[in-house]
């Protein structure tokens, strides 16, 4: 078991996201997390990566607690992200983006990074390999040079997971990878999550595209106002009628809204 | 002796008090710290002492003199260092904050070469007016200071909460584009917003001026500096934050050059922002938000 | 000779270019990392009044003097900076601001110490104590045809020059190593910074602290150039003058605060009737800037240009690390 969420509830200024959520993702598993706009799944990730602390409950990464210890140790112990509303280091070109990725895996200070020194230059080295390495993977390696802004969207998503694979997760965070790409980018990113996989890397992945969801996930839970709502394979919650009530009727609200 | 300093620490507070009314409605309403604020003040000042000591006009025409001068100071400002900034791409929070620094600087600078450096006597009848009770002397400027000062900050409170156009920049204060979405002026009102916060810097001049018997150009930068550790003190854009915040400092000013080390005075103002914003960023009246800064 | 060409005048301009690269320096580096510091006079000033302090009350050798300055500069730097990390963007300019005031007010009533406003004069120079050293070794300036003073000059801009040559180098390679990545990363975005491991803590004080000791370090230069100092010269309007330099030649890179530092300290000199109306023209520049061109005048694609106009020619960039100003 790579990560344990047990009774996770999360409260903003009285208003709960999360109440007692739990499950856990096995060892090499692609984990699904769906439900409605709302319905608490970027908080979990916040909560995960400690970006919020929850306000109880406990989250057991690899059999250590990682409550309360700050975000960018959460990386170091393995857990790394990427976030809905794409975040990039915008001027930065997809190489670079990626060698901050592959932060938490290096370790050269002020003093080595300026004289050189053998063990900083054959990090840098190291950095970069692996950073070509990683833009082959996601389809950006004729883009390594260009600033990140200047990428089209569905690369942004891509060069994304490249940075967060950078830093050697041994569970990766998808938050909605799929959100504006068209169906051949969506194929592409299919193909890719499970290649990622292959890589022997647990992934946890929120997703709204359903089919890409259905087939790409080996189990999922549904939550619904920040509620648990079901647990299981991809035809288990397809048949659950509690699901296919929440959709429907957040479809509807959607129709309204 | 220390009622007197009492007296004297509410007066200096309620000063104080109307230089950060004008920073906090602009920050209020805009979000931007206006670095530029205690020159507009200064500004005023020194038309006080034309009108009065110059050209040896009565008190009242020196008021709106200064009002008028300060009105079109604001307009200045926000038409030329503001207005270029909003709304554009890639300028960060940190534009406006450098564009009033500029203007400060400017209006400073301008002012040693239109008026002359050093200390100019500010002379009025009017501040020699005293009364004696008992050991203690009051002088009717302070008075009318405190009064004045009060009656700013309870006509900004009722024009904000019942007017109009108080709600409009209320709204504007709220969020920018639903203001304007829902057919607010949004321009006008920002610029209604400085030429108000500039004319209430321009009264609080020349009241200094009488208080003190002093205008010099470098009055704007220390005033600017306590302004705004007064709206940190008070809490950024709360109007009676300001002017409670403004008579805490002009009360500790007061009684640290009576009993401990007049040097210090002018460091207790940026001890205070210091510690303020590093113990309670929301400030002593604010609420907490989840997010402090912008 | 040498001697016609050299007017110790320029010589001394010239190192007041130098000491006021490394303030632009100081500010481009804590900007790097997404702070903007206004208290930077501030640390200047502890820099000065610590080795000229040291140099005078206890006779220590100018070069310690300048080092213990930078070093208790950046002491004040990490004390200042751990409890700022809190503050962001206007809330750390103002804090710092008000630091900057404070120290300044310091200086100024700690009198039995800093004498205060009037100053301290009689602070060792630079050059006199080299020409003495010089001069010990049996060196004669009219050797190579230049006058006393002019050899005196001439070796305070030469090793000013190295100096900054050296810093300027430091961190270009700096900013292409994993801090200097680290530092844009933070500026650019802080959360997805943190969230791909990177320390935010430790780099923002990094970033702050190198600022410190930078302005510290130009102080305690600044204070054996002009043998005299007062609180005058570390306050609001040198915090504001260091700003300028960022501002006007460009904070994305850092030959931006190279050519900002060079160009608003010649301006003066060169065009003696602005001198007059040296700081109405710092106004205008700081709102021109904003409104039309707030990354400053040199910025990432302009260096790319240069570049390709002299494709031999090695203009090394910062990380291109440009959330305009």
């Amino acid at each position: 078991m790579v990560l344990k969420i047990q009774n996770i509830c999360k409260n903003f200024g009285g208003i709960s996201a999360l109440t007692d959520v739990s499950f856990s993702v096995n060892e090499g598993e692609i984990f699904g997390l769906i439900g409605p706009n709302g319905a608490g799944k970027t908080t979990m990730f916040n909560v995960i990566t400690n970006l919020f602390t929850p306000t109880s409950g406990e989250i057991t990464f690899l059999g250590e607690k990682i409550t309360g210890i700050k975000p960018f140790k959460i990386t170091d112990k393995g857990i790394c992200r990427t976030f809905q509303n794409i975040r990039l280091f915008t001027q930065m070109t997809s190489v670079e983006n990626v060698l901050v990725g592959g932060h938490s895996r290096s370790k050269s200070g002020v003093l080595s990074g300026v004289f050189h020194t053998k063990s900083q230059r054959l990090e840098e080295e190291r950095l970069h390999a692996k950073a070509i390495t990683l833009l082959e993977l996601v389809g950006l390696y004729n883009q390594r040079d260009i600033v990140s802004e200047n990428l089209s969207y569905g690369q942004q998503r891509r060069l994304e997971i490249a940075r967060a694979l950078a830093s050697d997760p041994k569970l990766l965070l998808l938050d909605e990878p799929a959100a504006g790409m068209n169906e051949t980018e969506t194929d592409d990113l299919f193909y890719l999550i499970k290649k990622v996989q292959k890589l022997g890397i647990t992934i946890l992945l929120i997703e709204h595209d359903m089919p890409l969801v259905m087939k790409l996930c080996d189990r999922i839970t549904v939550l619904n106002f920040g509620k648990k709502l079901a647990e299981g394979t991809p035809e288990e919650i397809q048949n659950n009628p509690a699901v296919i009530e929440a959709y429907l009727g957040s479809e509807e609200d959607d129709e309204i809204a | 002796m220390l009622l007197e300093q009492l007296i004297n620490g509410i007066t200096l507070g309620s000063i104080y008090a109307i230089v950060a009314l004008g920073f906090t409605l602009v920050f209020g309403v805009l979000g931007i710290i206006n670095m530029a604020h205690g020159e507009i003040f200064m500004f005023g000042a020194f038309i006080g002492v034309i009108v009065t000591t110059t050209l040896g006009w009565p008190l009242w025409v020196a008021f709106l003199a200064a009002i008028a001068v300060t009105i079109i100071l604001g307009y200045m400002l926000e038409r030329f260092a503001l207005r270029p900034l909003r709304g554009k791409q890639g300028v960060s929070h940190l534009a406006p904050l450098i564009s009033t620094i500029g203007v400060s600087i400017l209006l400073e600078n301008l002012s040693h070469h239109l008026f002359g450096a050093g200390n100019h006597p500010f002379s009025t009848t009017f501040a020699e007016i005293h009364y004696k009770i008992g050991s203690i002397t009051i002088y009717l400027v302070q008075i009318f200071i405190f009064v004045i000062s009060v009656i700013l900050m309870m006509s900004l409170s009722y024009w904000l909460s019942k007017t109009k156009a108080g709600k409009a920049l209320r709204a504007t204060a709220e969020n920018l584009e639903t203001a304007s979405i829902l057919g607010v002026d949004t321009k006008k009102i920002i610029t209604l917003t400085v030429i108000i916060a500039s004319a209430m810097g321009g009264i609080a001049g020349i009241l200094v001026g009488m208080a003190f018997n002093s205008v010099n150009p470098q009055m704007g930068l220390s005033m600017g500096l306590k302004g705004l550790a007064i709206i940190i003190l008070g809490g950024m854009g709360n109007v009676k934050g300001a002017m409670v915040g403004g008579l805490i400092l002009g009360l500790s000013e007061t009684f640290i050059v009576a009993y401990g080390d007049s040097g210090y005075r002018d460091a207790i103002a940026f001890i205070a922002i210091i510690f303020i914003l590093l113990l309670r960023p929301q400030g002593l009246f604010g609420q907490k938000t989840s997010q402090v800064g912008r | 000779m040498l001697g016609e060409f050299i007017n110790p005048y320029y010589l001394q301009v010239g190192s007041f270019i130098m000491i006021n690269i490394i303030l632009g320096l100081s500010i481009y580096i804590t900007l790097s990392s997404g702070q903007l510091s206004l208290g930077n006079a501030g640390f200047m000033g502890i820099g000065a009044y610590t080795s000229a302090l040291l140099t005078i009350n206890y006779d220590l050798p100018i070069v310690i003097g300048i080092i213990v300055g930078a070093v208790v500069a950046g002491i004040f730097g990490i004390l200042i900076g751990i409890p700022s990390l809190r503050l962001q963007g206007v809330y750390l300019a103002i804090a710092t601001l008000g630091f900057g005031e404070v120290i300044r007010v310091f200086f100024i009533n700690w009198e039995s110490v800093t004498r205060g406003a009037v100053g301290i004069s009689g602070i060792p120079h630079i050059g006199r104590e080299l020409f003495a050293f010089f001069r010990e070794m049996g060196f004669d300036p009219s050797a190579i045809g230049l006058k006393n003073n002019q050899f005196v000059y001439l070796l305070v801009l030469i090793i000013l020059l190295m100096i900054n040559i050296l810093l300027v180098w430091f961190f270009i390679r700096q900013n292409k190593s994993r801090v200097g990545r680290a530092f844009a990363a933070i500026k650019m975005d802080e959360k997805a910074a943190e969230a791909m491991g990177i320390n935010i803590t430790y780099y923002k004080v990094l970033s702050f602290t190198q600022g410190a000791i930078l302005s510290g370090f130009a102080g305690a230069l600044f204070a054996h150039v002009m043998a005299y100092i007062s609180p005058a010269d570390f306050s609001y309007h040198r915090a504001v003058e260091i700003l300028i330099f960022a501002v006007f030649g460009g904070s994305e890179v850092i030959w931006g605060a190279v050519f900002g530092a060079t160009f608003m300290t010649l301006m003066p000199e060169v065009l003696r009737f602005i001198s007059e109306y040296r700081y109405v023209i710092y106004g205008l520049v700081l709102v021109v800037m904003m409104a039309f061109r707030p990354q400053g005048i040199i910025d990432v694609s302009g260096l790319e240009w240069l570049k390709h106009k002299m494709p031999r020619g090695r203009v090394a960039h910062g990380s291109k690390n440009s959330k305009h100003l």
